[in-house]
């Protein structure tokens, strides 16, 4: 990874301390100059009901009634996960339209976007969306405020630190200082940059317990990458080794034979 | 002038040049995506362009390969134990000696061989292309599209360099059939025994 893990910046979600207000959402339309957009009802609080090419958070509403807490809402905020290991960025075929900056981010120019909507296929979180032009949208860590040493949008607003931003490093021990044995993102993908303090199965509150990038991807990029050069490679050297050795075809001589 | 046979049609020689130029463009912006080569972009001016000229490239290149079912197919699927034995003794371009290869017809069981595997691989290349293109969001039928257009990427960067030889260098003379589209009467007789028998040149 070209950021080391000392400079990586990260938020912290606790969906504990969310109360739903969805201030996030806001803040992030009204930095990132996003429109507001027709939702629809889904039957539950959650508004609107998926990530959209404007709407780059979202508070994921999801009620998990148990025997011990018979009324349990969750509130879990739903962005970009700024992987380490980012799959969106392996696929890309356009070089810098999605990249890494200083901080860990995996920010998107969408000058450099050509649209293939194959990062779609390579992210194991289902985040980037295309907005009407066919470009890719998605929450890129607000890179210009947090290179400027200010905090994303949505963190900045948050009433209660359900959304945290810091060096990933510090948030990561905080969250254990408070009790939290394992940290989601923690480790996955070589460290998420989006990092959630659960306290149950990430299941519970609708992520995925190991997110991982689609194995043929993977094989792709370690294999057939590399056998896409050595092929042509073989194929011309082979050729010329051919050439050399063996010589061209001559017709004539198979004459003189039969 | 000595006599001459007409090995390759207009159109036909027309269509593989469209074929091979389409198929090498596809080729040069293929590796400029699966690598991120700035280089190559730059060729077309900007990321987009590139693409633009990769995907509509490939409606070409697609038409063109459609076109060659009417000229190589036929022949291509007809083997028979003479082909099995060129397999066996490797069309002959495996030793230094000149060895007499069992009779071949219009086209050599190496190049039925490599018209089956161009046309699979396109089929497979080119439709993995259009669904990459054309049906985006569906992220499973991406993922299998994205696995089958590289793995038909790799047969063709392969394939086409080992046919560009076998066509030019390896064969001196043989280019004249994409360029004039005949064959030296003579030349024809040693190389497709069965085809000038055929058409009663043998």
């Amino acid at each position: 990874m070209s950021t080391t893990t000392d400079t990586r910046k990260a938020l912290l979600i606790s969906p504990e301390l969310c109360i739903g207000c969805r201030g996030c959402q806001t803040a992030c339309k009204n930095w990132n100059q996003l429109p507001g957009q027709k939702t629809i009802n889904s039957g539950t609080y959650q508004n609107p009901p998926d990530l959209t090419p404007s709407a780059y958070n979202i508070i994921r509403f999801s009620e998990v009634p148990s025997q011990a807490n018979p009324v349990q809402w969750l509130f879990v905020s739903r962005r970009c996960m700024h992987c380490g290991d980012a799959g969106c960025m392996k696929i890309c075929p356009a070089p810098g339209a999605l990249y890494r900056t200083n901080e860990g981010a995996v920010a998107f120019d969408k000058e450099k976007c050509i649209g293939c909507k194959l990062c779609i296929a390579g992210c194991p979180f289902d985040v980037p969306r295309y907005d009407a032009q066919g470009k890719v949208s998605k929450c890129h860590l607000c890179f210009d405020r947090i290179a400027e040493g200010l905090t994303p949008a949505c963190a900045k607003t948050c009433p209660t630190g359900a959304i945290k931003f810091g060096e990933r490093n510090e948030l990561i021990s905080v969250a254990k200082k408070a009790g939290y044995a394992k940290v989601y993102g923690e480790a996955d993908l070589t460290g998420l940059g989006t990092l959630y303090a659960f306290k149950d199965a990430p299941r519970i509150y609708g992520m995925n317990d190991s997110p991982a990038i689609p194995e043929s991807v993977i094989f792709w990029h370690k294999v057939l990458k590399p056998l896409a050069v050595i092929g042509l490679g073989g194929a011309v050297a082979g050729a010329l080794l051919h050439y050399v050795t063996v010589g061209p075809h001559k017709d004539d001589e198979e004459v003189k034979k039969s | 002038m000595s006599e001459t046979v007409r090995k390759a049609t207009t159109s036909e020689i027309v269509n593989h040049w469209i074929l091979a130029l389409s198929c090498i463009l596809l080729i040069i912006t293929g590796y400029g995506f699966l690598f991120q080569l700035k280089q190559v972009y730059a060729l077309f001016g900007s990321n987009y362009a590139m693409k633009v000229v990769h995907n509509w490239t490939g409606i070409v290149f697609s038409i063109s390969l459609f076109s060659t079912l009417f000229n190589y197919l036929h022949e291509s699927i007809s083997m028979d134990n003479d082909d099995w034995n060129w397999i066996k003794m490797g069309g002959g371009y495996l030793t230094k000696k000149a060895v007499a290869v069992p009779p071949m017809g219009k086209l050599n069981t190496g190049q039925k061989l490599y018209y089956l595997a161009i046309l699979i691989g396109g089929i497979g290349i080119g439709a993995s292309g259009f669904v990459i293109w054309l049906v985006p969001g569906i992220r499973t039928l991406t993922i299998v599209a994205h696995l089958v257009h590289n793995l038909c990427f790799v047969l063709f960067v392969v394939a086409v360099p080992a046919h560009i030889y076998l066509g030019t260098l390896a064969n001196p003379g043989l280019l004249r059939i994409m360029i004039s589209g005949t064959v030296p009467l003579e030349v024809a007789k040693k190389r497709y025994p069965k085809w000038m028998k055929e058409i009663g040149k043998l």
